[in-house]
C-alpha cells in the first residue's frame, strides 16, 4: 500500500504514540519524536503532518510559520521542524524521509531548518542533495569561573590525559589565571551602558523592532506580540534585559545535570537578543556583565550575523565547535539569506539548554 | 514495464547504490541493499529526475518500494 501524507489531527494520538513508541524500543534518540499533542506547539498556526501506511504511522514532520523581515520586506517562511521517518529502524521505510521533504517543499516552498545537530547527520545531508544551502551558527564561550570549567566540562576532557591536565591546571591556579588573562586580553572596553531586567515585553521592543530589522538581509519578526509568545511573562526560565533604547537580550541561567558536555557546570546562555548591528557589541556586553554577575560558570551563545559574532569575540568569547546548522530552501536562498540574524532564538527555541 | 527503463533504473541505483548493477533486479528495495538508506533514495530519486528531466510528486514517490516500481512509475511519466 502507499504511504499517504495526512495532516495530524487528534484521532492519530493513538497511532503517533505507538509510532513514538516503536523508536523507543529501537533506542533512537530522545528527541527524535513526534509530539504527540498536535496542538503543543510554540508559535500558534503550527501544523503537523503524518505519513501513513494502512492507519499506521511511519513518520511526520511540523512546518511552523513565521513571519521574517528581509531588509524590511515582511515575508512568511517556514520552519521545516522535526522530520521523523521510521526509515531508520525498518528499511522498508527508507523511502519516507524524502517523501516528507518533498510534502512539505510542496506545501511551502520558503523553507528554514535549523540545530540538526551537525553535517554529517541524515537530514542536512538530504537537504544538501535537495540544493539547500548549509551553514555552520557559530558558537562562542566565555569563562566565568576557571577551576569549575576545567573539573567539569565533560566536551574538553575527552581522554583521561587532558582531564588529568585539566585538573592540575584548575588545582595550581594556573588555568585560573590563563583563562582570565586571556579573557582580558581580548575585551575591548566599551563603557558603561545602562540594563534593565525586565519581566516581559512593551512596546519599548515594538521601538527597538523598528528601529533595527531593516539593517538586517534576513531576521525573524521579534516585535513584542511574537516575543510575548516565545518567552512569556509567566515563564520564570527566561531572563530578559533591555538595553536602554538600543536593544534587548533573553538569556537563561541552567544548573546542568550529568550534561553530556557541561556536566553539571552552571551555564548562561544569551539565546536571543536585538538591537542594530553597530549596537550589538552593547547588549552582548550587558548580558555577559548580566550573567557573571549571576554567578554561571559559563556563558555561551550560537550567533549567526557577522555583527554578533563580532560582539562575542570583543567581549573575550571563544570560539567553539558547532553543530548548530542553518538551512535553507533553494527559494528561501533565492530570496537572500546573506546577512541573516539566527540564533538560539530560532527554529526550536532554546532546547537543552 | 519496458526492460530497458528497468535496465537504466538498475545502473543509476547501482552508480548511487555503489554497488554491481548485476545485484540489482525488480525486487531490490531498501531492506535487501545495505548502502539503500533515506539519504541514498532520496539520491537515487534525483538522479532519476535529472538524467530525464522530471520531477516526482510526493504522491508518486509514496509508491516508490523497489527498483520495479521506480521503473513502473518512470514509464509512466515518460509515457
Amino acid at each position: 500500500m502507499p504511504i499517504e501524507i495526512r495532516p495530524f489531527s487528534a484521532e492519530w494520538r493513538q497511532a503517533v504514540r505507538q509510532f513514538n513508541g516503536r523508536l523507543d524500543e529501537a533506542n533512537v534518540a530522545p528527541g527524535m519524536r513526534l509530539p504527540e499533542d498536535p496542538q503543543t506547539e510554540m508559535l500558534p498556526a503550527s501544523e503537523s503532518y503524518l505519513a501513513v501506511e494502512e492507519g499506521v504511522v511511519r513518520g511526520g514532520y511540523t512546518l511552523r510559520p513565521q513571519q521574517f523581515s528581509f531588509r524590511g520586506e515582511i515575508r512568511p517562511v517556514a520552519h521545516y521542524r522535526l522530520p521523523v521517518s521510521e526509515g531508520p529502524i525498518d528499511k522498508r521505510y527508507a523511502l519516507v524521509g524524502s517523501l516528507l521533504l518533498r510534502s512539505a517543499l510542496q506545501k511551502e516552498p520558503l523553507l528554514y531548518a535549523l540545530g540538526m545537530g551537525g553535517f554529517e547527520q541524515p537530514l542536512p545531508r538530504m537537504l544538501q542533495a535537495m540544493g539547500w544551502g548549509l551553514s555552520p551558527v557559530p558558537f562562542y564561550f566565555r569563562v566565568v569561573h576557571p577551576a569549575r570549567f576545567l573539573r567539569k566540562i565533560r566536551a574538553a576532557r575527552v581522554s583521561r590525559w587532558r582531564a588529568a591536565l585539566m585538573d592540575f591546571a584548575a588545582s595550581t591556579g594556573i588555568g585560573w589565571l590563563g583563562i582570565h588573562a586571556t579573557q582580558r586580553s581580548r575585551t575591548r572596553w566599551g563603557g558603561r551602558v545602562p540594563r534593565k531586567e525586565v519581566g516581559e515585553f512593551g512596546a519599548w521592543a515594538d521601538e527597538i523592532w523598528e528601529d533595527s530589522h531593516r539593517a538586517y538581509g534576513m531576521v525573524a519578526v521579534r516585535n513584542s506580540e511574537v516575543l510575548q509568545q516565545l518567552y512569556p511573562a509567566s515563564s520564570a526560565r527566561f531572563l530578559r534585559i533591555q538595553v536602554g533604547a538600543a536593544g534587548w537580550a533573553v538569556m537563561l541561567d541552567t544548573a546542568m545535570h550529568d550534561d553530556p558536555y557541561f556536566g553539571d557546570l552552571r551555564v548562561g546562555t544569551i539565546v536571543d537578543c536585538l538591537a542594530k548591528p553597530v549596537d550589538a557589541a552593547k547588549v552582548i556586553r550587558s548580558a555577559r556583565i548580566y550573567l557573571e554577575q549571576r554567578g554561571v560558570d559559563l556563558i555561551i551563545s550560537n550567533q549567526g550575523h557577522p555583527a554578533w559574532t563580532e560582539a562575542l569575540r570583543a567581549d573575550g568569547f571563544f570560539n567553539g565547535p558547532t553543530n548548530f546548522v542553518f538551512g535553507a530552501s533553494p527559494a528561501l536562498c533565492a530570496l537572500g539569506v546573506a546577512d541573516r540574524h539566527i540564533n538560539r532564538g530560532d527554529g526550536d527555541g532554546p532546547v537543552h539548554l | 514495464m519496458s526492460r530497458d527503463l528497468l535496465s537504466e533504473v538498475r545502473r543509476v541505483a547501482a552508480d548511487v547504490f555503489a554497488v554491481d548493477a548485476k545485484a540489482l533486479g525488480a525486487a531490490s528495495s531498501p531492506e535487501q541493499v545495505a548502502t539503500w538508506d533515506s539519504v541514498q533514495h532520496l539520491n537515487l530519486v534525483l538522479a532519476l529526475e535529472g538524467k530525464y528531466g522530471i520531477q516526482f510528486e510526493p504522491e508518486e514517490m509514496e509508491r516508490m518500494k523497489n527498483l520495479g516500481a521506480i521503473a513502473l512509475l518512470l514509464g509512466t511519466k515518460l509515457s
